[in-house]
């Protein structure tokens, strides 16, 4: 299996170079044969003795991250979905893109999302699944960008990577939590252990991380905003990604974690809602789309909701209805988008108000079209698999049983109102969907093309799609033992084979579709009366326009918030860096009890040492009330010799000449200096700015003394000093101890110490030559 | 044998100034860098593989035995730094020569690298607090020549505040030195661990314990301290920038995690419950830092700052999954870092500008140069299967197991944004238009994608070939969470 899964991303490798022959031969052709081989490969695992298989290849296990390949019921389904479309896909492409086109990428991002979404449906191992599920993401980014010369595929794009890896991130904190608190990697052994899971208290966060990657993937209610944006790409990659595969990833997220999350009773609530909702508002608003991919767009992400709905039912008719949709969806979807496609093909825009009455023109296309639109409607025709699917959804919202708390008896009740609600919507944009374009006038003058039949290359995949829904609709029991029912076990196991009929007698169900196929003519011959309610709702209500103000705000209130304090000046840098020392030190010294003081191990002070402090800070207090240069530097100087006397005292000769050399040189450099120096400029600040600095200042200064005194007041341990007393004739052949630290000690100090003094010689060396050689030039 | 530890600090100090010396033929230097940067990664390489297959390797220097000498420790998580850092130097030292102008190189560029190498090998293989004191001076200054080469106004007047902040954490990393000198007495770091875990860090055993934290966290370059960094690291010439990057502030967090995985460790639940208060503000600002500029450079030195943000944050948690994560993090952080750079350094030489508002359509141009930034800006990211990833699932791992939750969203929710600030650059810099006014004329990148291409390569085997790397660098957490083996191996006792 893993040859399987990586097939696509190896052959991705070699396509650029195969592009270069594609004025003779469509790339597409040869890229055709990768689904269509790994297609064959799965077929053959379809059967009514169908047992779930598991491969492991090591990755790094001392992290638990291989690939465990695990194929069951419904890895199986959702493999045939993305293999199967994704042949039917290519195989539309080399008609839909033209070799003047940059098929070489356009075919690298198809097989690498191939890849990555096999990759996602085989994984038993979260952290692989994680993996390729970033990875649909990226392809999904560079084929929504392949136009990226266009502004909205931009946007599109980076909103679609956004959300998505938002999720996917989500997601990988929820996957991390389950890991931990299972000592597993694999959902498998996971959901052996439900029960841990059940008990944990984190499970509500758990639950929201996980729900949260399943629904911005699969574009529910609200994250649902990138999908229509998604339509950016080109045609093939909506029919693919953005319809029959990607968009389920959620789906299946959700299902793969049923087993789990199924006996939590807000599992239920929230998906059901979310779904439902999600339902509701994309068939409503697909209703006032004038793109007739943006009408597809909204409504994929109604139906996904159903489907999300319909596994947050979790009971077993609602699973099998949900899993039978998956089917019927990427059929009449898919054989919808691209009709789509070849009607922008033939007549240059997929605007409705601009067709109309293309019938006549393009015959074939149209008859395909009854087939998808009525079959999204769910129109009880016996022909038409959406009907099958719609009737069991409606089925399943009426066999919910409440479990006692109030959000959910409240929910069984509304969701069957909701889901005929719903259902109403999809009806009318799926009317308006085939007689707006295919029936009417014709307005010929709108286009800049005269429209005609699409070649019938272009036809095959919508065909063979469209036969799926007429077959699945005569035979709508061809798949349920062999396929279907492994896929629903996978996700609820107390599913029991039903028999799907056409006509079950007169049942709910029924006059639920009934219902809305009545209310839905009312509806969509009235619509141009009832339009304006959109003026209401959403009106200026748009989850886009609160996306937009997010990525906006980020860039202003980012640039605000760091221009407010990197501001360039050192003072305000130097006033927060030494508040936030001083403040956070002083809480530690405090909260730990650090302040020590003991007089035990001082010397006796003498007059001298108390009258050359008291120099040393008269002297320092004043630099800083000094509005000389002169002065300022004069003064420090003081302090200077101040510490010398100091070790003068201490009886520290070679330290005090140090110290009164450099001193010396120090005080004659600035001296040097002063003629290139600017003026000292008098400080004009607000009284609260000195007052916080000298807080500040005196505060600082004080932490540090009394740090000083705390830490010279422990008598713990003998300083190591002693050794050096003691070997520093002994070992190390030098009566003056300082010097033999100096060099042979601690000499590895001193020679480093050299070198950065050799730096600092050489940088100056470098800065004063190199402004010497500019100005020359 | 133990004088291999040495060799990483001696050969790039003895070719510093081996360099100075020929510095007015270029070709030579340039030949001799390659050379001894080569030279310098195999000893590394060789040290690392000795370490990891046999045990840590001790020098008493001058025979001067521990604690009273000098001791250097190759140690496992020592040596792998200084093996990352010569990888990154290397590539470094290739890019330079196509990136630096004449004067630029006649001016002791490559003499200031080695010092600078030196500096930063030298504080990752010491085990005396004061000799990493001495060390930090050696790469500061090493930076402070390498930040005003070249003397323009702009890097006069950002280098200003740059050294006068680290003077500033440098007197305070000194004086801190000298109180725990007062309070323990002694320098050794090994002896120092040894004798606060006596003293089970009583007294003001804490409080100098924050002082020196905050001395390394200017130097990392963590929240609220890094003022001096975004801005300044911009100005030098890319090369310089990515040098900064990659080794300056991950001396300073890997002070931190040396000190307070080794000596600070018996009040946890107030030192590093801080850092992980410290590491989410880290996280949040730095991302808020890199989204707020157009500048391409800008946004990767932004960056910097949630990068150091997760390794503290795994310190933070101080459990094995949270310390394998934070060294995981470091050295792909080091790597990448560099990359970024880098790729920013050339998109900002074909592009003729720095300014993301004045760029677009680039990849009609350099298409190579834009899918490296693609797959860079998801390895930062952390998006699987690179080396960011591995990293990040370990730092995750560590907080989950804590159940530290607000911090994990603060990560995720960073990991979110540093990869929108990153990819900003390849939606708006590189997909767009062709632009046929020619302003973008094809300009030579010869000799400059080879080093990003390299450290790329790495990146991509950290992630996939994980396997290789992720057990040596869980028996590094391990030792860094047991202190007794540091102190054992060092006062051998």
């Amino acid at each position: 299996m893993l040859i399987a899964v990586l097939i696509p991303l190896i052959f991705a490798i070699i396509v650029p170079y195969l592009s270069k022959f594609k004025q003779k031969v469509h790339t597409g052709i040869f890229v055709f044969f990768i689904p269509f081989s790994i297609f064959l490969y799965f077929i053959r695992f379809v059967g009514s003795d169908f047992e779930p298989v598991r491969q492991t290849y090591n990755w790094i296990p001392s992290l638990g991250i291989n690939f465990d390949f695990y194929l069951d019921g419904l890895s199986l389904l959702f493999v045939l979905l993305i293999s199967g479309i994704g042949s039917l896909v290519v195989l539309y492409s080399v008609y839909y893109l033209h070799v003047s086109e940059r098929l070489g990428h356009f075919y690298l991002y198809l097989l690498m999302f191939m890849t990555a979404m096999l990759g996602v449906v085989l994984s038993d191992n979260v952290f692989v699944l994680y993996t390729f599920w970033e990875l649909t993401s990226i392809s999904s980014f560079l084929l929504i960008g392949y136009w990226h010369y266009r502004e909205r595929s931009r946007y599109g794009a980076q909103k679609s990577m956004l959300i998505t890896v938002f999720g996917g991130l989500s997601m990988l904190g929820g996957l991390v939590l389950l890991s931990n608190i299972t000592g597993t990697t694999s959902i498998q052994a996971m959901i052996a252990q439900v029960d841990v899971i059940l008990a944990n208290d984190y499970l509500p966060l758990i639950m929201a991380f996980i729900l949260l990657g399943a629904f911005t993937k699969s574009a529910q209610f609200p994250f649902h905003i990138w999908l229509p944006d998604a339509m950016e790409a080109p045609t093939p990659v909506s029919a693919y990604l953005h319809s029959a595969t990607m968009v389920k990833a959620g789906i299946f997220l959700i299902a793969r974690f049923s087993p789990i999350f199924s006996g939590y009773e807000w599992f239920f609530i929230v998906v059901s809602i979310v779904g439902i909702v999600t339902l509701c508002w994309a068939s409503y608003m697909a209703v006032r789309q004038t793109d007739l991919k943006g009408i597809l767009a909204f409504s994929t992400i109604s139906q996904l909701g159903m489907i999300m709905a319909m596994l947050g039912f979790g009971t077993g008719a609602a699973v099998f209805a949900a899993v039978f949709h998956i089917l019927n969806h990427a059929t009449f979807k898919g054989s919808l988008f691209m009709i789509a496609g070849i009607i922008d093909h033939e007549t240059g825009t997929r605007d409705i108000r601009k067709l109309g009455g293309l019938f006549t023109f393009m015959p074939m296309t149209g008859i395909l079209a009854i087939f998808g639109t009525f079959s999204m409607a769910g129109i009880p025709l016996p022909f038409l698999n959406g009907f099958y699917s719609k009737e069991a959804f409606f089925a399943s919202t009426l066999e919910l049983e409440s479990t006692g708390n109030a959000i959910a008896s409240f929910l069984v009740e509304a969701i069957p109102y909701l889901a005929v609600f719903g259902s109403i919507f999809t009806f009318v944009y799926s009317m308006y969907l085939f007689f707006g374009v295919f029936t009417g006038p014709a307005k010929l003058d709108k286009l800049k093309t005269k429209p005609h039949e699409a070649p019938i290359g272009m036809l095959v995949s919508p065909f063979i799609l469209v036969l799926g829904v007429i077959v699945i609709g005569l035979f709508p029991n061809l798949f349920n033992g062999t396929f279907l029912i492994h896929a629903a076990e996978a996700v609820n196991s107390t599913v029991e084979l039903e028999k799907l009929k056409f006509w079950h007698g007169f049942i709910t169900p029924l006059f639920m579709s009934l219902a809305v196929v009545g209310i839905g003519i009312v509806f969509y011959l009235t619509r141009q009366k009832w339009s304006n309610i959109y003026h209401v709702l959403p009106g200026k209500l748009s989850f886009n326009k609160v996306y937009d103000y997010i990525i906006k705000k980020l860039d202003d209130v980012s640039a605000k918030i760091t221009d407010s304090y990197m501001t360039g000046s050192l003072k305000t840098y130097m006033t927060i860096i030494l508040a936030t020392i001083l403040v956070v030190t002083t809480f530690f010294m405090v909260v730990t009890g650090g302040f020590t003081i003991s007089t035990d191990n001082l010397a006796e002070v003498t007059f001298i040492e108390i009258a050359v402090v008291l120099v040393i800070t008269i002297a320092a207090i004043a630099t800083i009330f000094t509005n000389s240069k002169l002065g300022a530097i004069l003064i420090t100087g003081v302090v200077g010799y101040g510490v010398a006397t100091l070790f003068v005292i201490y009886r520290a000769p070679d330290l005090a000449l140090t110290q009164l050399v450099i001193e010396t040189v120090s005080v004659a450099l600035f001296l040097l200096c002063f003629y290139h120096l600017p003026k000292l400029r008098k400080r004009t600040e607000k009284a609260s700015t000195k007052l916080g600095n000298a807080v500040i200042s005196i505060g600082f200064g004080a932490l540090m003394t009394i740090i000083a005194i705390s830490a010279h007041s422990t008598d713990w341990f003998e300083p190591i000093s002693n050794y050096f007393i003691e070997t520093s004739y002994k070992l190390g052949g030098g009566h003056n101890i300082v010097n033999v630290i100096l060099v042979d000690m601690r000499g590895l100090d001193t020679l480093f110490e050299i070198t950065v003094l050799g730096i600092a010689a050489l940088a100056i060396v470098s800065l004063i030559k190199l402004r010497h050689d500019k100005e020359a030039k | 044998m133990s004088n291999l530890v040495v060799l990483p600090i001696i050969i790039p100090l003895l070719a510093g100034v081996i360099v100075a010396l020929f510095n007015k033929k270029v070709a030579v230097t340039r030949t001799l860098t390659k050379l001894f940067s080569i030279l310098n990664l195999g000893v590394a390489a060789y040290l690392s593989w000795i370490v990891f297959t046999t045990d840590s390797i001790i020098l008493e220097t001058g025979e001067w035995v521990a604690p009273y000498g000098i001791i250097l420790v190759a140690d496992p998580l020592a040596s792998l730094l200084v093996l990352t850092t010569n990888i990154v130097a290397v590539a470094c030292a290739f890019y330079a020569p196509h990136s630096l102008s004449l004067r630029q190189e006649t001016h002791y560029f490559y003499a200031f690298y080695f010092f600078l190498i030196t500096g930063v090998s030298g504080a990752f293989l010491t085990g005396d607090l004061f000799n990493l004191f001495v060390f930090f001076e050696v790469l500061l200054m090493a930076s402070y020549a390498l930040i005003v080469l070249g003397g323009e106004r702009i890097q006069l007047r950002e280098s200003i505040k740059y050294v006068l902040i680290n003077l500033f954490s440098s007197i305070l990393f000194v004086t801190a030195v000298a109180f725990i000198y007062g309070a323990v007495g002694t320098v050794n770091m090994a002896q120092i661990a040894e004798r606060v875990q006596i003293q089970g860090q009583d007294g003001v055993l804490t409080t100098v314990a924050i002082l020196l934290f905050f001395v390394f966290a200017t130097k990392a370059a963590l929240f609220p301290l890094y003022y001096w960094m975004p801005k300044s690291y911009i100005v030098p010439n890319t090369v310089v920038s990515a040098l900064f990057g990659a080794l300056l502030t991950k001396v300073g967090i890997y002070s931190i995690l040396r000190v307070f995985s080794l000596i600070f460790v018996h009040k946890l639940e107030l030192t590093h419950e801080t850092f992980i208060w410290i590491a989410g503000l880290s996280m949040l600002f730095g991302v808020i830092g890199a989204l707020s500029t157009n500048n391409i450079k800008l946004i990767i030195a932004y960056n910097i700052i949630p990068a150091i943000g997760f390794i503290l944050m795994g310190l933070g948690v101080f459990n094995q999954d949270g310390m394998s994560g934070s060294v995981y993090y470091l050295v792909h952080d080091m790597i990448i870092k560099t990359a970024l750079f880098l790729i920013v350094g050339v998109i900002a030489y074909v592009a003729g500008t720095s300014d993301l508002r004045k760029m677009g359509g680039l990849i009609h141009y350099y298409p190579g140069l834009g899918w490296l930034l693609f797959v860079a800006a998801f390895v930062l990211a952390g998006i699987p299967p690179f080396s960011g990833f591995i990293g990040k699932l370990l730092l995750l791992q560590g907080t989950l197991s804590e159940y530290e939750v607000v911090i994990t969203i603060i990560a995720l929710i960073s990991s979110l944004l540093i990869l929108y600030s990153v990819m900003k650059i390849f939606i708006r810099g590189f997909w767009g238009e062709k632009d046929e006014t020619g302003k973008y004329e094809k300009k030579s990148t010869k000799g400059l994608i080879g080093p990003i291409v390299y450290l790329l390569a790495f990146s991509i085997f950290l992630g996939v070939g994980a396997e290789w790397i992720v057990p040596s660098v869980e028996s590094i957490s391990t030792y860094l969470l047991d202190p007794e083996i540091y102190i054992e191996s060092v006062l051998k006792e």
